[in-house]
């Protein structure tokens, strides 16, 4: 009988390279972003003149809204979620049982949020703001800083 | 340099046979109608007139001088991408959104919109 690796070679060889690299090493890049994003806010915005009015007609409706402590707070959120994830392995372990296995994961969200505080007759009373999105994903997921 | 290319063709095969790609599309719907707002006067519309003409909102929110109706629904867009070793995933969310701003005799007082729902799209996350 002839042997189907002298017939076809590439095929069966690449077949084999093929599968056995699919069971080895693989690499995955995920991104998710919900929301938009929102203007610079500080050129527009003066916290005792900007009214409610003003701010919607700017930046549109708010994701959530809330009342804290007498004021009224618009929020504007955009997250930014990013995942990759590295793996190696030998698939061996239908013939060996347990194998060499190595694999690493990350997942890392970040915020741009600003919080416009308006007071009950509708002035800006203060502003804050945040831009997650400015931190690097491999230097702020490998950070080893307190709190981060 | 034959045998190269033929090893070279051959492994792409193998690559892209062993290869997918995916499309999903998500919404969650609420069948508001933004052009409505234009039938609503602020400092004169009431919040039966609201619900009326937008329908029930998706959440209500008690703020200091009244209350606020949001009304939300989104779209979201997910791609897909397997090669082999490398996968690549990629889902935008975007959001329609109006809220309505009500005092405490319940008339409309100011109004946000955003309509970006359209702007979901399809691609790969770089």
């Amino acid at each position: 009988m002839v042997s189907p690796f002298k017939v076809f070679p590439f095929l069966i060889y690449s077949f084999l390279v093929g599968n056995l690299i699919t069971g080895c090493v693989s690499y995955r890049v995920i991104k998710a972003v919900e929301g938009r994003s929102v203007s610079n806010i500080f050129e527009e915005f003066r916290v005792g003149a900007t009214t409610l009015k003003e701010a919607l007609e700017t930046l549109g409706a708010p994701d959530q809204v809330a009342e804290l402590e007498g004021k009224d707070v618009l929020i504007y959120r955009r997250s930014l979620l990013s995942n990759s994830g590295l793996s190696f392995g030998i698939p061996l372990a239908d013939i060996w049982g347990p194998s060499f296995d190595f694999s690493a994961y990350g997942e890392l969200v970040r915020y741009d949020l600003v919080l416009l505080f308006f007071t009950p007759e509708g002035i800006l009373s203060d502003i804050a703001s945040e831009k997650g999105s400015r931190y690097p994903y491999l230097k702020t997921i490998l950070s080893d800083k307190k709190g981060n | 340099m034959n045998r190269f290319r033929e090893i070279l063709f051959v492994l792409l095969l193998v690559f892209f046979l062993q290869s997918c790609a995916g499309w999903a599309k998500n919404k969650d719907y609420h069948p508001f109608d933004a052009s409505g707002l234009d039938k609503l006067i602020p400092g004169k519309s009431t919040a039966a007139q609201v619900t009326e003409i937008l329908g029930a909102p998706s959440e209500i929110v008690k703020l200091s001088n009244g209350n606020a109706y949001i009304y939300r629904r989104s779209l979201s867009k997910g791609t897909g991408l397997w090669l082999l070793i490398v996968s690549f995933g990629n889902y935008d969310v975007h959001y329609d959104q109006i809220v309505i701003f009500l005092d405490k005799k319940n008339i409309m007082t100011h109004h946000g919109v955003t309509l970006d729902a359209h702007k979901a799209t399809y691609g790969l996350p770089f």
